[in-house]
């Protein structure tokens, strides 16, 4: 009987699992998951300075 | 470091809405959820002015500032971004924003907000560029292929300008200068009444 | 935001091998190659290759970029598709194409969802006992095909309606007033009727060819913009940032509507005038001008014929009586004179608002005559710059889909007949016994065949239908109806034509969609669907507003089972036997005749207008030059389309061998023929009541004959001296012809290398002495609320038969509608959608900008009827009609008007139609259809009908 309540007890003790893994909210400190690009910033603004230039200028 | 931004031009815009479409079209935006929309004041009197409307991408965007849970970034080139994965659908963002540009799907039998979405400037989300799962989540990334947002590019008048501010601020001197002298230009009206 | 067909397998998971960093690593090294590919010329094949790293690794295969043309409005923007293993995936700017520049508006921006298809047609189907069952196409073909053929037998052939498309390409145009020919019956049509009809009625008649006279693009040369009766802002908002380049170099624009509309938003004047009050408004402009004397005189007494009548009747327009009836101030009309005269060249566009009436002839004519009078014709800067309509309506209306000509105004004389018999090697003969072989009408006292009669309307089809048949210049009443790629909804007196569509043995519909035609009627039986193809799952040219002919490429195959026209005309032409006939010359693949085969035909016969040098090459070549157009003068500027102007705008004379470079700018007589030169058009005859109608010392630029001269004919260039220019086979061919009618081009090539214009070099005539008007004057319209004009301004006579139909004009104005209906009533367009609206309607982007059908109506109107804004309402028409709309009260109207839009359909007098669809096919948005409570009123050329002016009441529902 002893062994029984024992192991029922255990049983539902299994559902205390609690996974560690778990992000800590931070004041201002974005946590989610990382943008990276291809082309560096400035290698950006070039290729889209010239992008501008041939489709929202008047021509 | 160039810094995005739109601007939309009031004496050009005329209020076409290809913006609107060409947003829905490139990102497949669902019905319901306006990432960008053409505001008119005056409506039908002379003084009839439209300009269409996204996210601004503001320096110091309130909607990053007041996030419980911090999900904004900035790219460096000025685009305010967000994590859905992070995002809790609060609702607070649109509180902040002064342009209204946070909108939310409405799931679920009891209408419950959603995934916060907006205006990426066409520059996608915190996934893989032109990844799949980048597409499905925030729409296309044009800025990653060299490309700058669709609804500019797609402007019936080219009133709507995208890209970097110094060289939007330049087109839109160029025009002023321009038209100088048109009773367009506000106050001309006031400073030289006949 | 998911996109359609994605293949899971492709996306690239957080788990599998490849790791963002490694990934990105790879791209790193092509990142620069990727940014700089994408800005390349179109029509590029680029390799999506994840290893490479350089496009888009969201799905595999490669992406290709196919250059095609929006299929919406006139001003035909480039559209740039991005198609990934037959999906059409993306929209990209067209941003070299010279008259986008990229833009769209909202339609075109919105294409791609054609390839969606989510509410298209999917297989041909059939009414059956109330509901629709799905058949296949040979069955299909088989039961309408042999019920026409049964009809034919009974009633004659005029007793099937084919109506066509301002959506056709040109070659599918051509094909199908080819086919209609074939079949023997000239009642063919399409929206040009209903929309422009007037205009090429006109302004044809002034100077020669009905079109635009000049570009969206030349625009940005104009002085002064004048725009009356037309809203560009949301018909055509691509061609607004044409105008604004010019009004941003400091030509004023000025509005005239009834509205404030979008684009008199942008006015730097607007004036408001009284629906239907046109002419007084124009002549009054006139009255300013000739008082003035601010007209130029030297251009009119050189290119001008019958200014004088012009004169005595314009000054029976003084300002008082203008301000009477139009309800222009002098001082407004005064302004606007003013602008016009001291800002020259400058450019009058007008649509709909001038067109739309039972005086619409006259309308146009009146524009034309106030450029003519100022001197604009023929400089860069100014002309009439009408603003066509459809894609290719310009098109269509060339290649003859009317009911009064053969394809390049040939007209249905026997000449004509004679000459695309000819094109067509078949034998003339044979086609007459194609047609009714009894007479109806009489011209100058002697019994002419339907042959060569104009046929019915499409503003008169069910007029044709529901008419006693005794009435009808043909053999028996119409009896199936084809609305082949043509809303109803478009079309005036709603209810008449439900029951002229529930009075038909037959209605078929041709359509990617249902259209409002499948649920409008109570039919239970005997109307079928046929799905056909959007102009995206095909290829061909079109041609634009400014004359420019353009090529499509395909961008994705035909969805479903929907087939392009010009295979479904072949099964048609093939049940009834004439498949041979109708492609004789063409090779037929299948049973789809060659798209490039049909072209080829048309320029071995379309002289008369100049579609002869617009060779699919010639096209081709261009589309994928599009950089090197200059975008004010259309111009290519190096490359290998040297010279040309974009599109080879026609007339494009001669064969393709003489390189013609199109004709930008029509009647500039500062520019040689041979580099797109001309002159107005000697069409009217040598000399009329003693007066000279050549021009006098006004010639083209290295004309030869440095004065006035006739059309060109093989005659006259033997007077010359000049036939021994002609080759050996060009004389056999040419001899005793005229340019309209050498099929060897000759002729006009060697007139060209002497300077002339192949059409002759005369005046413009003020007065059109066939006209029921010559000099244009004003009517009122027939449902009108100053009944105190009626009497001195009253509208035609009652005429027995007219596009072989009993039409009605005085008998209606004199009833007193006004008591009853005392608002007028008057109706246009949105940007969101387009024509009859089910395309439109269908598409979620669009749809959900414009949910709810609706009547604008001036807040003091609103008070008197109790009605608040978002209210449902009933307009009722003095015809019997009533709709239910929302109400939009808003000062955009002035007092005592009212507007609709007129692209709404699937509810009828409150009661919404949505279950009548088939399933899956009903638009996201469904209203009401404004026309049903339009009413009758037939311009008195063309059979225009009269949608801009009417009588209506609003009541609270």
């Amino acid at each position: 009987m002893k062994l029984l309540s024992l192991m029922f007890a255990a049983l539902l003790l299994s559902a205390c699992y609690e996974d560690t893994d778990v992000t800590l909210h931070e004041a201002g400190v974005y946590k989610g998951s990382d943008d990276k690009h291809a082309m560096s910033a400035d290698e950006r603004a070039d290729v889209l300075k010239q992008r501008f230039n041939q489709v929202q200028t008047d021509r | 470091m160039a810094r995005m931004k739109f601007l939309c031009d009031a004496e050009r815009c005329i209020e076409c809405n290809a913006c609107v479409t060409a947003c829905k079209n490139e990102h497949e935006v669902p019905w319901g959820i306006n990432r960008r929309r053409v505001v008119t004041i005056d409506d039908g009197i002379p003084g009839e002015k439209s300009i269409s409307v996204a996210c601004m991408h503001c320096s110091d965007a309130p909607c990053a500032a007041v996030c419980p849970v911090d999900c904004f970034y900035t790219t460096d080139d000025g685009v305010v971004l967000h994590d859905k994965d992070i995002c809790i659908g609060c609702g607070y963002c649109f509180y902040a924003c002064p342009f209204g540009a946070p909108q939310y799907p409405q799931e679920g039998a009891f209408g419950a907000r959603g995934k916060m979405d907006k205006c990426t400037f066409c520059a996608g989300g915190p996934e893989e560029d032109n990844s799949a799962i980048e597409v499905e989540k925030y729409g296309r990334n044009r800025l990653a292929e060299g490309k700058l947002p669709l609804c500019a590019e797609m402007c019936s008048t080219k009133a709507l300008l995208a890209g970097d501010g110094d060289i939007v601020a330049d087109l839109f001197r160029s025009r002023v200068v321009r038209r100088g002298g048109r009773p367009d230009n506000w106050g001309w009206e006031t400073a030289y009444k006949d | 935001m998911k996109l359609i067909k994605r293949d899971p397998a492709a996306i690239i998971s957080r788990t599998s091998g490849i790791n963002r960093r490694t990934f990105l690593r790879g791209s790193g090294i092509a990142a620069g190659g990727a940014a700089f590919m994408s800005l390349l010329p179109t029509a590029m094949i680029e390799k999506a290759d994840a290893a490479e790293g350089g496009q888009p690794a969201y799905d595999e295969g490669e992406i290709s970029r196919v250059h095609s043309v929006c299929s919406h409005c006139s001003v035909g923007c480039g559209v740039v598709a991005e198609v990934q293993n037959g999906v059409w995936i993306g929209q990209e700017p067209s941003f070299e194409h010279p008259f986008n520049l990229g833009s769209h508006c909202a339609k075109g921006a919105s294409l791609r969802e054609h390839g969606h298809g989510d509410k298209r047609l999917k297989y041909p189907m059939k009414k059956v006992n109330g509901e629709w069952q799905r058949m296949s196409w040979e069955d299909a073909i088989e039961e309408i095909g042999q019920k026409m053929l049964d009809i034919r037998e009974a009633a004659g052939p005029d007793s099937v309606y084919w109506l066509g498309s301002a959506k056709f390409s040109n070659e599918q145009a051509y094909l199908f007033r080819k086919f209609a020919a074939l079949w023997g019956s000239n009642n063919v049509d399409h929206q040009a009727r209903i929309c422009h009809s007037t205009t090429v009625a006109g302004v044809a008649n002034t100077w020669g060819y009905g079109a635009m006279t000049n570009s969206y693009n030349d625009i940005h040369n104009s002085k002064a913009i004048f725009i009356i009766g037309a809203n560009p802002a949301e018909a055509h908002p691509v061609s607004l940032q044409h105008i604004f380049r010019g009004k941003e170099r400091g030509a004023p624009v000025i509005v005239v509507d009834p509205r404030f509309t979008r684009t008199a938003a942008h006015a730097d004047q607007f004036i408001r005038i009284r629906s239907g009050s046109d002419i007084p408004f124009i002549w009054g402009m006139l009255w300013h001008i000739f008082q003035n004397g601010w007209e130029d005189k030297s251009f009119i007494e050189q290119r001008v014929y019958g200014m004088d009548d012009i004169r005595a009747e314009v000054a029976n327009w003084t300002p008082d009586k203008v301000e009477d009836i139009s309800g222009a101030k002098e001082a407004d009309v005064y302004q606007a004179a003013k602008t016009m005269s001291e800002h020259r060249p400058g450019t009058v566009i007008w649509c709909m608002g001038i067109t739309q009436h039972t005086v619409g002839n006259s309308n146009t004519r009146a524009l034309c005559i106030l450029q003519l009078a100022l001197g604009n014709m023929g400089v860069s800067g100014g002309g009439t710059n009408i603003f066509r309509g459809h894609d290719n309506v310009q098109g269509a209306t060339d290649f003859g889909v009317v009911s009064n000509s053969l394809p390049g105004y040939y007209g249905l004389a026997e000449e004509a007949w004679q000459h695309w018999a000819r094109v067509w090697d078949v034998d003339l003969d044979w086609i007459k016994n194609r047609f009714d072989q009894r007479t109806y009408e009489e011209i100058d006292g002697k019994k002419i065949s339907p042959m060569y009669t104009n046929g019915i309307t499409v503003s008169r089809w069910i007029d044709g239908v529901l008419e006693d048949k005794a009435n009808i210049d043909q053999n028996d009443a119409i009896k199936a109806m084809v609305l082949w790629g043509h809303a109803p909804n478009s079309q005036t007196r709603g209810p008449e034509m439900k029951a002229a569509m529930e009075k038909l043995e037959m209605l078929v519909i041709v359509d990617p969609y249902p259209t409002v035609s499948a649920v409008m009627n109570d039919r239970t039986d005997g109307v079928y669907l046929l799905p056909a193809t959007t102009q995206f799952e095909t290829h061909g040219s079109l041609t634009s507003s400014n004359r420019s002919v353009q090529w499509r490429h395909k961008i994705i195959e035909p969805l479903f089972e929907s087939l392009p026209d010009h295979t479904i005309m072949y099964k048609f032409a093939n049940k009834f036997g004439f498949e041979n006939e109708l492609c004789k010359n063409i090779q037929v693949t299948g049973e789809e005749p060659t798209i490039e085969d049909i072209a080829r035909e048309y320029n071995r016969g379309m002289w008369a207008v100049g579609y002869t040098g617009q060779t699919p090459e010639r096209l081709k070549l261009q589309i994928e030059n599009l950089h090197t157009f200059n975008k004010t003068t259309l111009r290519a500027e190096g490359g290998p389309c040297d010279g040309e102007f974009y599109g080879l705008p026609w007339p494009c004379w001669g064969t393709a061998e003489m390189k013609h470079p199109g004709t930008h700018i029509m009647y500039d007589t500062s520019v040689p023929v041979a580099e797109g030169g001309g002159a107005f058009r000697a069409r009217f005859g040598v000399e009329h009541n003693g007066e000279n109608l050549l021009a006098e010392n006004s010639w083209s630029a290295d004309s030869e004959i440095e004065d006035g001269y006739p059309e060109v004919s093989a005659e006259m260039i033997k007077e010359l001296g000049w036939w021994d220019d002609l080759t050996a086979s060009e004389k056999a061919e040419a001899d005793g012809k005229n340019w309209k009618t050498d099929l060897s081009g000759g002729i006009q090539r060697v007139a060209i290398k002497h300077g002339l214009s192949p059409a002759g070099n005369a005046k413009a005539r003020a007065i059109v002495w066939q006209f029921p008007d010559p000099v244009p004057i004003h009517r009122e319209p027939l449902y009108t609320n100053r009944r105190d004009l009626v009497e001195k301004y009253p509208t035609y006579e009652d005429r027995r038969s007219f596009y072989r139909l009993p039409t009605r004009y005085g008998s209606i104005q004199a009833q007193d509608f006004s008591k009853d209906f005392p608002l007028i009533m008057t109706s246009g367009r949105l940007v969101e959608y387009e024509g009859g609206g089910d395309e439109t309607r269908s598409n979620p982007w669009l749809a959900e900008l414009q949910q709810d059908m609706f009547i604008e109506i001036n807040p003091a109107d609103a008070n008197n009827a109790g009605i608040k804004n978002g209210e449902q309402v009933w307009v009722d028409g003095p015809e019997g009609g009533s709709i239910k709309v929302m109400a939009m009260v808003t000062e955009r109207v002035e007092r005592g008007v009212v507007f609709m839009p007129f692209h709404f359909g699937g509810h009828y007098q409150g009661e919404s139609l949505r279950d009548k669809y088939p399933d899956g096919t009903a638009p996201h948005v469904l209203g009401e259809s404004c026309n049903v409570v339009f009413t009758y009123g037939y311009d008195s050329v063309t059979a225009m009908q009269e949608t801009k002016v009417s009588l209506c009441r609003v009541r609270a529902a």
